[in-house]
């Protein structure tokens, strides 16, 4: 990497309570490079739902990092992932987003293979003159060497170098388990209907502003006013609201491999209020203890570093993104639907997301542009920003109360007033990114 | 209701409501656009679902937009006009191109309308140019006092890869 490497991009030095990013790892074509290398095709990264696979055969495609993947279920229940690419000219072997199909043909030469990914077919092979050697090869598809699910959610690396996916995790998983022990059979699907966007900025931009609780009264002030006015005149909609019986602060936690979740413990009837959980509140509480379902009702960011957000408010979405340039990003966005939830639960989660989440939204595209006047910002060279200073004085283990309501014990956490709005908790995700780079360069 | 798709006057009629429409948008007379619709009118920007197929029941698949009332536009307008919002200051360049009118059905009261359009979107700061190419479907009816309101409106984007924004104006 030229002509910084990773560890003079990010200066983190706890025992001085310094902490800075270099703006050249928004624009930095080489580095831009290594991040496709070591951390996208490096690291496991989330690629789909176990829902999105109803059937044996069914089949998704989707790309880790630059390369394409075709992840299906095979005749015997079993999920595989594999580089969706014809082992005898490379041409893209399944053209579609999704369906369910036992066999795949390429459409070039015919070879075709299962839904495992064994090569059922090479054409008219017994005429083909093939030197004894050709039958040594393995013409199945090639798998993807790490693919594992956590309750449900997929992950899957390039790189067989990384440790078991639950270790990857670590106690982030307690916040995937806040979202899946909504349901009462423990899952989670996307509402039909894609929605993918671009936007001209870094990937981390989208990364950072996930866990970006500061931004929210600025960025979304013409939301917010609607949102007001909404209640205002009684047409937000009627919700039994179960006020917080716990004093309003926002916090955070991080994790270790660069995850990261923030929270708010919020009083007032507010947009998040109207959260479709409220219509199930009892069923669940029932279910997970009062603990738990207190968390479920909370506001929570969580990233799972580098690929995934779910962002549990009034309404859930699953984020995920794939960087196509260094200044553009494809962002593929989903309502994440509580499996066995009530037809009027789903119908208010559906038009919450549509209300904030989608880029024809009120909020979310307020976002999207942010990041790309953010990317143009960076081409001045105007020196580290001072967008990792908030909470920097904070206690190392500030929300440890927080933490043992969930039995947990992240690396670090922060708790403030409501509008504290830490960034503490973008500092995992960058020394998650450093470690990355550097195991790579020094190979 | 009868297919009138060769009655001149008809054709003629819809054509001059769809360019009204287009005129208002990319003149930001959000008023007169607005006012060009009933209060309780549907305006929906279905999902796609697979590449050929869009969401077709809005309470259990998701849409891009799906607005009940006159309300969730008049939302959107002051959402603009309050020039808090960053997608909106500056507001891009809007400029609607409108072919391919059919009229499906029409009696004295009420018609639909299927109509095919470009809208081009230009972002003056940044110079970027982005197309949306989409598939209109009005149903207009009359009004009370005389002339056509807009009583629902569907919009099919076909280049769903949508940039950073999309609002109403640039559909
Ligand atoms: S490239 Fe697939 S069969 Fe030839
Ligand atoms: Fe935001």
């Amino acid at each position: 990497m030229t002509p910084k490497n990773a560890d003079a991009l990010i200066d983190d030095r706890p025992q001085d309570k310094v902490f800075g990013v270099d703006r050249s790892v928004f624009t930095d074509e080489a580095v831009f490079q290594d991040e496709l290398r070591l951390i996208f095709e490096g690291t496991w990264v989330f690629v789909g739902l176990e829902t999105q696979l109803p059937r044996p055969h069914s089949f998704f495609t989707t790309h880790i990092g630059r390369q394409p993947v075709l992840v299906m279920r095979d005749g015997e229940d079993k999920i595989g992932a594999f580089l969706n690419t014809c082992r005898h000219r490379g041409l893209i072997l399944c053209p579609f987003r999704r369906g369910d199909q036992k066999f795949h043909t390429c459409r070039y030469h015919g070879w075709t293979y299962d839904s495992s990914g064994r090569n059922a077919l090479v054409t008219d092979r017994q005429v083909g003159q093939y030197t004894p050697r050709f039958a040594q090869l393995d013409h199945d598809l090639v798998r993807v060497p790490r693919l594992a699910g956590y309750r449900g959610l997929l992950f899957a690396s390039l790189n067989p170098d990384v440790p078991d996916l639950e270790e990857h995790l670590d106690e982030a998983r307690t916040f995937i388990d806040l979202v899946l022990d909504q349901s009462p059979v423990g899952q989670v699907e996307f509402v039909p209907g894609d929605v993918t966007y671009t936007f001209q900025g870094n990937w981390k931009l989208q990364f950072e502003n996930g866990l970006d609780f500061y931004h929210f009264q600025s960025t979304h002030s013409a939301y917010l006013d609607i949102v007001a006015k909404r209640f205002a005149e009684g047409t937000a909609g009627a919700l039994s609201a179960e006020p917080e019986q716990e004093a309003p602060v926002q916090g955070s936690f991080n994790f270790r491999h660069g995850h990261a979740v923030n929270w708010s413990i919020k009083n007032t009837d507010n947009a998040s209020g109207r959260k479709p959980l409220r219509l199930e509140v009892d069923a669940v509480r029932a279910r997970v203890g009062a603990t738990r379902a207190k968390w479920m009702l909370r506001q929570r960011n969580l990233t799972i570093f580098p690929n995934l957000q779910i962002i549990d408010v009034q309404s859930m979405q699953l984020r995920t993104w794939r960087p196509l340039a260094v200044g553009v990003t494809e962002i593929t966005s989903h309502c994440l639907g509580i499996v066995g939830e009530s037809a009027e639960a789903r119908r208010l989660r559906i038009r919450n997301y549509e209300d904030f989440f989608n880029p024809t939204g009120l909020a979310s595209s307020d976002d999207n542009l942010m990041f790309e006047y953010c990317q143009d910002g960076y081409a001045a060279e105007a020196g580290p920003t001072q967008g990792y200073e908030r909470g920097l004085a904070s206690r190392p283990d500030g929300a440890a109360d927080y933490a043992a309501e969930l039995g947990i014990s992240p690396v670090e956490s922060a708790v403030g007033e409501l509008f504290f709005g830490g960034e503490m908790n973008f500092l995992p995700g960058y020394r998650e990114w450093r470690r990355l780079l550097s195991r790579g360069r020094n190979r | 209701m009868t297919p009138a798709s060769v009655d001149p006057a008809l054709r003629a009629l819809a054509a001059d409501l769809l360019f009204r429409e287009a005129d208002a948008l990319d003149n930001q007379d959000w008023a007169n656009w607005l006012a060009m619709y009933r209060e309780d009118a549907r305006y929906w920007v279905p999902a796609w679902i697979d590449e050929h197929r869009t969401t077709a029941d809005p309470d259990t698949e998701l849409s891009l937009i799906y607005h009940t009332t006159r309300r969730g536009l008049e939302e959107r307008v002051g959402r603009i006009q309050s020039r808090k919002s960053i997608t909106a200051t500056p507001l891009p360049r809007t400029l609607h191109l409108i072919a391919g009118l059919t009229i499906a059905e029409a009696d004295t009261e009420a018609m639909r309308v299927r109509s095919n359009a470009a809208v081009h979107v230009y972002d003056a700061r940044t110079a970027a140019h982005h197309v949306a190419a989409l598939r209109y479907e009005h149903s207009f009816r009359c009004a009370p006092g005389g002339g056509w309101l807009i009583a629902a409106k569907t919009i099919v984007l076909v280049n769903d890869r949508m940039p950073s924004v999309v609002d109403f104006y640039a559909l």
